[in-house]
């Protein structure tokens, strides 16, 4: 059987106003960025709790990426900044129990920056593809191996 | 068959025999907290500490989290296939009589009109040996609750601690078979004997607290009513289940389905009557008041358990006094209802 | 200080300024007090104030819905500044009887310092810095300091912050961070790797019970994220990781209200050790944030409002 090479798989919690948008722009503009992530549409970043993203890695995704409106664009006017701060201390914390830094990411991405959001997700998904396949919540007993 | 001894020294060498043929799970507190694992030559040490386990007994037979079976749906309806526990025999070693009670307590539930494979069968394979208590614990009341300290007849083997050595006693049969089969014990004389009962005794006078059964069921039953009471008892209670899970006689569990499309496992493990989900419905939740709650667990230890199987489900082990954050007192609470 | 605060309670009660008095009476387990709620004046007599006050009662006001009269330690004044903060408990709803503590005794480490167990322990009796104990009938001495929980040695706050009768003297602080975050210095020099296997470890030994959860005064949510089972954010049943995806979210949800009165690690009945976590986000908090929790009832919470020069850096 021939061998499956490994692709990251990884989510994108992108904000319906922005990032969403910026993602489809640059669909339209016919840009390409890679098929590892999985996009799932949020009203604003403000609406991330720290569960999206730990239950993402739990169920064995290898990279979550979250992406708001820019900070004083948001439609609700502060959600981002409020997701900002939230934002600030899940990476400490995740730093802190030793998950990799490079599997969750927080950025910016207007509606308008189509080229910037293939390119972050491009540079994600490469950084998640370096430190290789999620395994920090594989069980031997349920999962084998 | 006659009693026998052994040189604790020689412990040791006894497990790592025994330990050939099947596992050897013994008190250990590397973790952090006590409780039985496995044997080796580190963790032997036991004897010079042990009191009891944090978690209790029931953990070894009736665990946190078990898989059920899986199941799969296929073309002609859904495929089951059991997951049972590993055929392997284990001897526990250490067990308090106020565990081995417990056990034997859950025991008559879990071979019920519904009998339980899980429980069962790990039952079925294990071997306790049971360590008389020399040295009760400030929280124990076994001494009110039909036990004593040095005493079991749940167990397949009893131990005292007799200083130097350990005396076994065969209380079961499969006991019996163990100790024929055990080397480097020595026979035990007859002073052996009444040395044992004396420390028994000595143990039995050690526990301070106590509280009164008799006509206990008609007394709770008489004050299931009485809200005062148990709004005040329950004042301080936090809503945890540290007492119902370390508990050795808490039995209850929730069932859950993990699915994942076709495939699916089914989970169960431990459930609190302290949770305010725990009778949660979609209309309403009979107990959604905290006292209500409280009431529910003395309730069902006391009253129905003993109503459902003639013996009531605590055996004085103290590990709820201990543990509790708020120190919620049991024997406190009983001595109240006492005393209406 | 004791008579002080039966005569304190007993005024409040007497002259019908609060329903409970909330404090800390004996314990029925030697070495230890328990919370004491009452709405009688002869009850009262049975209030304590020693070296073994550890619960934290702050969480007590929100479930009583009523007038109360609140003993608190310093940790524990935060922890009801914070929920004076979150509009959780009404100031005037509360009033607040202080008491200024030089630290809790933690009985667990008088047990490994004397290799004696609790049982054997007869009487704790402290002079001047130093405890003595007396255990099987012989005595030994033992720095009070030692014999403290970790998160007293680091104590910034040691009489509280908000009160409207002090029951005592200000102590002034002196806290001892490097043994008071020792533990977490330690972890933070391990590997990313090691890490992760020390708490998979320590979330093994999770059985769910939420004693953490339910004495945290932080905790006050009426439906727990935990409790929600449409959708099952986190299941219900203690493998490892879920128990420690449980308790990271927790940790999230509780930064920033965290007072670090360790109730979490106190409660744990099987040691996990819950304050390398939650003590770890109040120094990333304060780092961050430049924000403390509790410290001033009139301050925004700190992840209620933000800033325009909040750090960003991490953002791409």
């Amino acid at each position: 059987m021939e061998e499956t090479k490994w692709e990251p798989k990884v989510v994108g919690f992108l904000c319906h106003w922005c990032s969403y948008a910026g993602a489809d722009l640059s669909g339209s503009a016919r840009l390409e960025y890679p098929h590892n992530i999985r996009i799932i549409r949020i009203p604003c970043s403000g609406r991330v709790d720290p569960m999206f993203i730990l239950r993402a890695l739990q169920n064995g995704v290898d990279g979550v990426i979250v992406s708001g409106c820019h900070p004083g664009d948001c439609h609700y006017q502060s959600g981002n900044f409020h997701a900002r701060r939230k934002f600030a201390v899940i990476r400490r914390l995740l730093d802190y129990v030793g998950i990799e830094p490079e599997r969750v990411q927080f950025s910016w991405v207007a509606a308008s920056e189509g080229p910037k959001m293939a390119q972050v997700i491009n540079e994600f998904v490469e950084g998640v593809r370096k430190v290789g396949p999620n395994r920090l919540f594989k069980d031997e007993r349920r999962d084998g191996e | 068959m006659g009693n026998k001894k052994i040189k604790k020294d020689q412990l040791n060498t006894l497990f790592n025999e025994l330990s050939k043929d099947c596992s050897v799970l013994v008190p250990t507190r590397s973790k952090g907290y006590i409780g039985f694992d496995l044997w080796d030559e580190n963790n032997g040490d036991f004897i010079g500490w042990y009191k009891n386990t944090t978690i209790p007994l029931k953990a070894n037979f009736f665990p946190k989290v078990e898989d059920m079976f899986r199941f799969n749906k296929g073309e002609g309806g859904y495929e089951i296939k059991e997951i049972l526990p590993e055929e392997e025999s284990q001897i526990i070693f250490g067990v308090r009589p106020c565990d081995a009670r417990a056990l034997k307590i859950i025991g008559t539930l879990f071979a019920d009109t519904y009998k339980d494979p899980y429980f069962l069968k790990r039952r079925e394979n294990a071997i306790l040996i049971g360590l008389g208590c020399n040295e009760p614990c400030d929280t124990c009341f076994c001494a009110s609750m039909g036990a004593s300290p040095g005493e079991s007849q749940d167990v397949d083997l009893l131990c005292t601690d007799m200083g130097d050595e350990l005396l076994f006693e065969t209380v079961s049969k499969k006991g019996e078979d163990l100790l024929s089969n055990m080397r480097g014990l020595s026979d035990s004389s007859d002073g052996d004997s009444s040395k044992a009962k004396e420390l028994r005794e000595a143990a039995n006078n050690k526990i301070q607290r106590k509280i009164d059964t008799s006509n206990l069921k008609e007394k709770m039953r008489a004050n299931f009513e009485n809200r005062e009471y148990w709004e005040n008892v329950s004042m301080k209670c936090m809503s945890c289940g540290i007492c119902t899970y370390v508990c050795p006689t808490c039995h209850c569990f929730d069932i859950h389905d993990e699915n994942n499309k076709k495939d699916g496992l089914r989970v169960r493990n431990w459930d609190s009557c302290k949770f305010p989900l725990f009778t949660r419905m979609p209309m309403e939740n009979p107990r959604h008041e905290k006292w209500r709650r409280v009431r529910q667990r003395y309730h069902h230890k006391f009253e129905y358990y003993d109503m459902n199987f003639g013996v009531i489900a605590c055996t004085g082990c103290g590990r709820c006094i201990r543990e509790c954050p708020v120190n919620v007192d049991v024997t406190q609470i009983i001595t109240g209802i006492q005393s209406l | 200080m004791e008579n002080r605060l039966k005569e304190e309670a007993g005024k409040l009660l007497k002259e019908g300024k609060v329903d409970y008095i909330v404090g800390y009476g004996k314990g029925s387990v030697k070495f230890r007090t328990s919370p004491l709620i009452t709405n009688k004046e002869e009850e009262l007599e049975n209030l304590v104030i020693n070296p073994f006050i550890a619960n934290n009662l702050s969480r007590y006001p929100i479930e009583l819905k009523a007038r109360v009269g609140i003993v608190v330690k310093g940790c524990d004044s935060r922890s009801l500044i914070s929920l004076i903060q979150d509009k959780k408990v009404n100031r005037e709803d509360v009033v607040i009887l202080g008491v200024p503590c030089e630290g809790v005794v933690d009985i667990k480490k008088i047990e490994k310092h004397i290799g004696k167990d609790i049982d054997q322990i007869e009487e704790i009796k402290r002079e001047g810095e130093n405890l003595t104990i007396q255990a099987n009938g012989s005595n030994q001495t033992l720095s009070f300091k030692d014999a403290i929980f970790d998160k007293c040695l680091g104590c910034e706050y040691p009489t509280p912050l908000e009160y409207d009768v002090l029951l005592g003297t200000e102590i002034s602080p002196k806290p001892d961070m490097e043994k008071s975050l020792m533990r977490i210095k330690e972890l933070e020099n391990m590997d990313a790797t090691d890490r992760w296997s020390y708490w998979r470890e320590e979330f093994s030994k999770c059985i769910r019970c939420y004693g953490c959860k339910n004495v945290c005064p932080a905790c006050f949510c009426e439906r727990c994220f935990i409790d929600v089972n449409i959708p099952q954010w986190v299941n219900t049943y203690a493998t490892w990781q879920d128990n420690l995806v449980f308790q990271l979210i927790r940790t999230l949800h509780v930064a920033g209200r965290c007072s670090d009165c360790g109730e979490c690690e106190r409660a744990c009945p099987v040691g996990i050790p819950l304050r390398s976590l939650q003590r770890k986000m109040v120094e990333e908090v304060k780092d961050l944030f430049d924000y403390e929790a509790g410290v001033d009832k009139d301050a925004l919470p700190v992840f209620t409002h933000y800033e325009d020069t909040d750090p960003e850096e991490f953002i791409k």
